[in-house]
């Protein structure tokens, strides 16, 4: 379904990748500079392998370094015309010189070329070797005629600065991707089970809740449980980006992804390994790196078409010249075209910078469901918040009760038995107001749940609604005079039905968060307008945006009513991102340009949302716009310096002036300028975001 | 032929520098029992023989470079150019004779923690690179270490660098043969020091080390001294100057 992940840079393997075998398993990789890389840095198991890839580069620059010497001598005159049996004999020496090299660096190039030729394509290791192998053939066609020129020295080089480019260029993509290791690595982790007295290792995924497993000093968590014995501190930063440790006695809770301290624990599983909220992370940003964004999409498909117009100039570069000039210069100038086109940077403008994006959210327990939303998210002009539990902490207090026809203890009950069967946090407060008056529940069968307006149900063979004024008139409802109570200016208020009246009204209130007004001065600065889309009374609204510092709002909304007013918003202001808690407006987040859910733990809803912020965490909301923005930013400059830069070498070298050598220099300082680009984004910010608060313990309904 | 023995002194004296950062190297190529003494010797060869290779090639494009831009340049133009080359190579020995007598610390990478990114990277990818080649058993690796090593930053090579570029200035046909040997010269040099840095560790007292890390950073003043003394005599018609 999504696509891999190449296992040294974890960046998605567009096409076929390249399939290295290592230690007898196969691996994939995304290129041959990967899978250098990969094998240069395993180290231990595979050091013979590796080594021997560094040899072959060491090797091979070490002939061509003596080809360039040699060519370099003979051919700025240090011979006399004479000594020209001298010279033919340094040709053939190059030429046995440049055969070793080209067998030695020029084989995995040509490898691909030859696998991606069987399937119809072209590649960039197509043209790196139609260029060293016309360079190679022609010096050898002179030195069997009896040439003046070899060009052995172009050919070789030309390989070994190709090589070492896909080297590096792999070694940037890796750290790149570093910070993403420990989040992806959940998939893979081994567990440690204590099994009938005998330490038996797993892979995390097989564990079922209950197994005892054994965390060393050191180690990763690899998943969700409560520590049965031991005395530790556990890192959470991959999860919550806390980075002071969280001191772990007997039966506290651990998390998966956490690293432990210093003292080893036994700890009893609580979930599989899957349902922690790490493997849960690990899953998603897996996904979203293998989600193509549009920018990637339209790139890659120019990068499909760009090589073989690439080889078509490169031949029409060879005719013309031929035509004006000695055959060889315009063969150097053909294959200066080849060597100095770089699809590859077009190829790495995106992915790298949004894969470090996705990472550095990541990495600060937020997020994003693919790089797509990182596009859109830079591009927002409006945030509209949900009020209740985004704006406000979600505490609710019961201030008042407004009762006709009913006693107040009896309107509560029943308010709080429909209550029960949500999690909204007038719900809760409802529940916990009748709770603390030490009200029995009475039974409440077949509660529906019409989301952002109210609940219905069946008690005592009565049909009993709760909700907003604006739920009770579609019920063909309507509120008596004068029930109101009091001090209902500013509350929520939440009426109550029964027998076909409404018989009462509380009123709720609401703390506002404190960060609230802080995140949306931020936001001002960062030129973003806040709006506020509620379901709740307009005075409670208008309340608590006044609070917060927002002057745009809307009250009593509907959810459809809501998704209309993002749809008006954005056709008249652009872009919109939603912010809500995710659980009772998953098609308000939905409807949006990026819709945010603001909330911990694993639960579903959320999980559909484009972002996801821990719990309290709505401080991070500016500072993810800004890296949002960041990555856009450096994602477009890449674009730019690849066309650029494409346009204008390729139009030096047409011109037949660039030298093939100097061409392979700045093709490679290209990809890498675009490597060390990207890695810009990876740099500690500033404006540094907030770190959750210790990973909270998901709430069953 | 003098001058390039005097070059091959010269790489000998500097290469007592060497002993602290690439020596370090050629250690653990000589500690490597395998294979008895020949494997040893042929390691040791593998190794130097990358390194000048390096070398040779960093003069001959060093020599190219300057012998093209020198066939361009006016005679004023060119002079100060091998002034100011000849001037950087002085300095960069001076600095390598004042760390010989221990009056100039080594750099010891203040700028760690704050490289650029580019160049930080590429530090990085050396140093694993050089890990691996050094932990692996194969018997091509001491070359690709060779290799590898004769890129590592050295202000004697560079001192000796911007000297072959210096020479090649005048005489661009000359001037990749002139340059690459210079640098071959130098590297022979540094050969001897290389190959028996374990034993000559173990052989020469401290006194002795001490008074003998001395007499090299002398001679490599000396070189620095005319080198400068160079930049400021006027061009004789070939361009070959006379060095003493």
């Amino acid at each position: 379904m999504s696509a891999s992940l190449c296992e040294h840079c974890l960046l998605p393997i567009q096409g076929r990748g390249h399939e290295h075998e290592i230690d007898g398993a196969a691996h994939r990789f995304c290129c041959y500079g990967c899978s250098l890389a990969y094998q240069v840095h395993r180290g231990h198991g595979e050091e013979a392998e590796a080594a021997w890839l560094l040899i072959r580069l060491g090797a091979g620059a070490f002939l061509a370094m003596n080809i360039m010497v040699l060519s370099l001598v003979l051919y700025s005159g240090s011979f006399e015309p004479h000594e020209g049996q001298l010279v033919r004999g340094v040709h053939v020496v190059l030429w046995a010189l440049a055969t070793a090299a080209l067998a030695i660096l020029g084989a995995p190039f040509a490898r691909n070329a030859w696998l991606a030729l069987l399937e119809g394509r072209a590649t960039a290791d197509s043209l790196v070797t139609l260029g060293a192998l016309g360079a190679y053939g022609y010096s050898a066609f002179e030195v069997v005629t009896g040439g003046a020129r070899v060009y052995f020295d172009t050919a070789t080089m030309v390989l070994v600065l190709f090589t070492l480019g896909r080297y590096l260029e792999a070694l940037g993509r890796s750290r790149a991707s570093r910070s993403l290791g420990p989040l992806l690595a959940a998939e893979r982790a081994k567990a440690t089970v204590v099994e009938g007295g005998h330490d038996i290792e797993r892979p995390a995924r097989e564990l079922v809740p209950g197994t005892i497993v054994r965390v060393r000093a050191g180690e990763r968590v690899p998943v969700d449980g409560i520590v049965v014995e031991g005395r530790s501190q556990c890192d959470e930063a991959v999860l919550t980006g806390q980075r002071e440790p969280q001191a772990k006695l007997p039966g506290a809770p651990v998390y998966g992804g956490s690293i432990n301290g210093a003292g080893q624990l036994l700890i009893r599983a609580r979930a599989g390994a899957a349902d922690s909220r790490w493997g849960l992370m690990s899953r998603q940003v897996r996904e979203a790196l293998g989600r193509k964004s549009l920018a990637g999409a339209l790139v890659d498909r120019a990068a499909s078409v760009f090589i073989p117009v690439v080889a078509l100039l490169a031949a029409g570069t060879v005719a013309h010249w031929s035509a004006q000039g000695p055959f060889d210069q315009a063969l150097m100038a053909g294959l200066a075209v080849l060597v100095v086109a770089c699809p590859c940077a077009l190829g790495l403008a995106a992915p790298l910078a949004t894969a470090l994006g996705l990472g550095q959210a990541a990495a600060h327990g937020v997020l994003v469901r693919s790089g797509g939303v990182l596009e859109r998210l830079a591009r927002v002009r409006t945030v509209a918040f949900d009020k209740t539990g985004t704006l406000s902490s979600g505490d609710m207090r019961l201030l008042a009760l407004g009762a006709a026809g009913a006693s107040e203890e009896a309107l509560l009950a029943r308010a709080a038995a429909l209550a029960r069967g949500s999690d909204h946090p007038l719900a809760k407060g409802i529940v916990l107001a009748a709770g603390g008056r030490g009200l029995a529940h009475p039974a409440a069968r077949d509660v529906e749940v019409h989301a952002g307006e109210g609940l219905t149900g069946v008690m005592g063979g009565r049909r009993v609604a709760m909700g907003s004024s604006g739920f009770m008139a579609r019920l063909g409802l309507s509120v008596p005079v004068g029930l109101a109570p009091d001090i209902a200016e500013g509350c929520s208020l939440v009426c109550v039905a029964w027998g076909g009246r409404i018989r009462g009204m509380l009123a709720l209130a609401d703390t506002p968060l404190p960060e609230a007004r802080s995140v949306v001065a931020s936001l001002g600065r960062l030129g973003l307008i806040a709006t506020v889309l509620s379901g709740d009374t307009p005075g409670a609204t208008a309340r608590a945006s006044r609070a917060v510092g927002i002057d745009h709002w809307r009250g009593e909304l509907s959810p459809s009513e809501k998704v209309k007013a993002l749809h008006d918003w954005a056709a008249r202001h652009g872009p919109v991102a939603m912010v809500g808690d995710g659980l009772n407006d998953g098609p308000v987040l939905a409807a949006a340009g990026v819709g945010v859910a603001v909330g911990g733990a694993t639960d579903f809803a959320r999980e559909s949302a484009d972002v996801t912020l821990p719990e309290g965490t709505l401080a991070n909301l500016p500072w993810l716009i800004q890296l949002a923005r960041r990555v856009r930013r450096t994602i477009l400059t890449n674009i730019a310096w690849a066309l650029g830069y494409n346009v204008i070498a390729l139009g030096l070298a047409t011109a037949g002036l660039l030298q093939p050598v100097i061409a392979a220099t700045l093709m490679a300082g290209s990809s890498l300028l675009v490597v060390v680009n990207s890695l810009r984004v990876g740099r500690e910010p500033r404006g540094r975001p907030v770190a959750a608060p210790t990973c909270v313990e998901s709430q069953t309904a | 032929m003098g001058e390039y023995f005097l070059i091959f002194a010269a790489g000998v004296a500097g290469s007592f520098h060497c002993a602290g950062m690439c020596g370090g190297f050629a250690c653990v190529l000589g500690t490597d029992r395998r294979g008895g003494q020949l494997a040893t010797v042929a390691r040791h060869l593998l190794y130097n023989t990358g390194r000048v290779t390096t070398y040779a090639f960093m003069g001959a494009l060093a020599g190219a470079l300057a012998g093209a831009l020198g066939g361009q340049a006016t005679p004023a133009a060119l002079e100060t150019a091998q002034r100011t080359l000849s001037l950087a190579a002085a300095t960069l020995m001076i600095l390598m004779a004042l760390q010989l007598f221990g009056l100039l610390q080594r750099p010891h990478r203040p700028w760690a923690g704050r490289l650029p990114g580019a160049v930080g990277f590429g530090g990085d990818a050396l140093v694993v690179s050089l890990r691996t080649l050094l932990a692996t058993p194969s018997r091509f690796a001491p070359l690709a270490l060779g290799v590898l090593n004769g890129f590592l930053p050295c202000p004697l090579v560079y001192g000796f660098l911007a000297y072959a570029a210096s020479r090649s200035l005048s005489d661009p046909a000359q001037g990749p043969l002139t340059a690459s040997l210079i640098m071959v010269a130098f590297g022979l040099g540094t050969f001897p020091m290389m190959l028996f840095i374990g034993a000559l560790a173990q052989w020469l007292r401290p006194l002795w080390r001490r008074w003998g890390v001395r007499v090299a950073g002398g001679f490599v003043l000396a070189f620095a001294l005319v080198t400068l003394a160079r930049s400021f005599v006027p061009l004789s018609g070939s361009g070959h100057m006379p060095l003493l």
